[in-house]
């Protein structure tokens, strides 16, 4: 067929040669390492801004979390206060009433102690009149009857069991 | 399997020869004069768009051919040194120059003048023919575009870039790390330019070459000489960057020493292997992308086969074309695009091959 | 009959084309054995684990392309030289 289409053609080697290695020789120096290079700064700033966001959001993270606990604590420490609050308030109460029946005990003991002294004072009291009423009776019997010594025995036996009954 | 095959093989063979009978007596028969003709035509056709002209045909208006006549530079040892528009040569054998393009015979459509012996010789030619002269717009029009990028990333911000920048950076993003790293590993930031140069020169003129109007319609990696002198730059730098133990496996290797010493078996295998690899590089390239060019060209002259046919079967043959031109074409902008990628692929490897082993150990492959 | 036509025929064609025929049309079949069997695997690869399926699309790309270089070498060689 044809082998001129296999066979290399001089004229068109050396064109070649001259063009591929001008646009070899231009962008090897002027081209591609600019690119590359900034392909590559770009990258490292992509991985650092990526660690960096990583490490800021970690830490929003942690932050967060102490909040939280804070948070909690403090809700605990609220409860507890107010439950404190309550016992401490019945506690009271209950102390009080306690003094409060002891105080009434105290008086009711204290008004019955007088109330026997006063009765006890109100005895002695009565017996010394008696004392004196049946020595006027007596007076007045013994200046009435000495006559019948037997019939006055037994009255003052009488009144005397009588007065020792009450 | 086998004995499948063997059988379909007999009958394929059986059969072919009653048809090879009835063919030969068709063609004793009847000598289709007009068939053979347009058949020659287009086979010429396809051969000369494939081929290297001394004149660039843009087109053909109302009977006017529009052609840029490029300069033919010349170097003859009898008239000296030469350099003529190439319109001189359609006048074959004028006056003023004594070379004319040869119809047939072994230089048949190159410039060849008459020597002293009165034989037909090519003097030494130099002339920028349709070829070079695309080579040369192609090359100036990569070296804007990537200059032009160049400049625009030297202002210093990292930010991202759009449009067409923005597709060139993702290109070169994704060879210089998916090529060029895993197979040169540390030290691809000095073999990174020539790898990238060497991609985007065989895309971009992939490219053009399918482009059917000015600048672009020249067949240009479909040239053997063009695929060549590539193949060519990447042998030296591939053997110019080899290290010792690139040499010492070439030259030496760890084989038994019977397969080295007396007679060197390996060491020509391994010679041979250095040769084979860049030549298959050439041939892969220029294969693919004229038989590419050749099915484009083929189809569209599909159109002009059934002229005589009458314009019903003409118009269903145009559809039938243009449909499969299509088709084709699309086909071809993805050949374009891998061959470029595997010769850079496989210059890449051959380079990672010559480098000592320990720079280009696996690393770990960044995605994206 | 057979052999006068036969010998005919072997005046007139040209047996270079026959050969030169189905030494493309081999070639042809052998690429397309391979490269069917390359997608073959691939596919079942890729019905077998998804998530390989982009880097095997590469692979099975770059691969093909080889075989279609040593195929169209073949072709090279018929077509151009013989």
């Amino acid at each position: 067929m044809s082998s001129s289409l296999l066979t290399p053609d001089p004229g068109l080697v050396f064109w070649m040669i001259i063009a591929f290695g001008l646009v070899l020789f231009i962008l090897a120096k002027f081209g591609f390492p600019v690119i590359l290079e900034k392909l590559d700064s770009r990258k490292k700033f992509i991985d650092e801004s990526v660690v960096a966001a990583k490490q800021a959001y970690d830490k929003l993270e942690h932050v967060q979390e102490k909040n939280r606990l804070l948070i909690e604590e403090a809700k605990r420490e609220k409860s507890q206060i107010i439950a404190d609050a309550a016992k401490q308030r019945d506690l009271i109460l209950e102390k009080a009433k306690e003094k409060a029946i002891e105080e009434a005990n105290h008086i009711v003991s204290n008004a019955r102690k007088q109330i026997i002294q006063e009765r006890e004072e109100a005895i002695i009291a009565i017996r010394r009149e008696i004392a004196v009423v049946s020595v006027d009776i007596a007076e007045k019997v013994l200046r009435k009857n000495l006559k019948e010594k037997e019939d006055q025995m037994s009255m003052i036996e009488r009144l005397v069991e009588e007065i020792n009954l009450s | 399997m086998i004995k499948k095959f063997n059988i379909i093989l007999l009958l394929f063979l059986s059969v072919s020869f009653l048809f090879s009978d009835v063919s030969a007596q068709e063609t004793v028969k009847n000598a289709p004069t007009q068939e053979v003709a347009e058949e020659l035509d287009i086979k010429e056709l396809i051969l000369d768009h494939l081929a290297d002209t001394y004149e660039w045909h843009l087109f053909t208006w109302n009977e006017e051919s529009y052609t840029i006549h490029l300069p033919v530079i010349l170097y003859s040892k009898t008239y000296g040194w030469n350099v003529f528009s190439s319109s001189k040569l359609e006048h074959v054998k004028s006056l003023d120059n004594h070379f004319y393009i040869a119809s047939e015979g072994d230089y048949a459509g190159k410039i060849v003048e008459r020597n002293m012996l009165d034989e037909e010789v090519r003097p030494l030619d130099l002339s920028l023919t349709k070829n070079a002269a695309s080579l040369l717009i192609s090359s100036f029009l990569l070296i804007v575009i990537i200059l032009s990028m160049a400049k625009r990333y030297r202002n210093g911000s990292l930010d991202g870039e759009k449009g067409f920048t923005g597709g060139m950076e993702f290109l070169i993003y994704a060879i210089t790390n998916q090529i060029i790293k895993p197979s040169i590993g540390k030290e691809y930031k000095k073999f990174a330019p020539y790898v990238l140069t060497l991609f985007f020169f065989i895309l971009f003129n992939n490219l053009l070459g399918l482009v059917p109007i000015f600048p672009g319609g020249a067949n240009v990696t479909g040239n053997i000489a063009v695929t060549m002198v590539l193949a060519l730059f990447t042998f030296i730098i591939v053997n110019f960057a080899g290290s010792k133990h690139y040499y010492k496996d070439l030259f030496w290797p760890d084989v038994p020493v019977f397969l080295k010493a007396p007679f060197p078996l390996m060491q020509i295998i391994e010679l041979v292997g250095t040769i084979t690899k860049p030549f298959a590089l050439m041939i892969r390239l220029f294969a693919n992308i004229t038989a590419g060019h050749s099915i484009l060209l083929g189809l569209t002259s599909l159109v002009f086969i059934t002229v005589s046919l009458g314009p019903a079967i003409n118009g269903g043959m145009t559809a039938v074309s243009v449909l499969f031109n299509l088709f084709i074409f699309f086909l071809e902008i993805l050949v374009a695009f891998i061959q470029a990628y595997i010769f850079t692929l496989l210059t890449s490897v051959f380079i990672g091959m010559a480098r000592p082993p320990e720079l280009v150990k696996k690393q770990k492959v960044e995605s994206n | 009959m057979l052999l006068s036509v036969l010998l005919q025929a072997a005046n007139t064609t040209d047996y270079s084309s026959i050969g030169i025929a189905f030494a493309i049309a081999i070639t042809v079949i052998g690429a397309g054995l391979g490269i069917s069997k390359i997608a073959s695997s691939a596919m079942e690869s890729m019905a077998r684990q998804p998530e390989v399926a982009p880097d095997l699309r590469m692979s099975m790309i770059i691969a093909a392309a080889f075989i279609e270089g040593v195929a169209l070498f073949a072709i090279v060689v018929s077509g151009f030289i013989l």
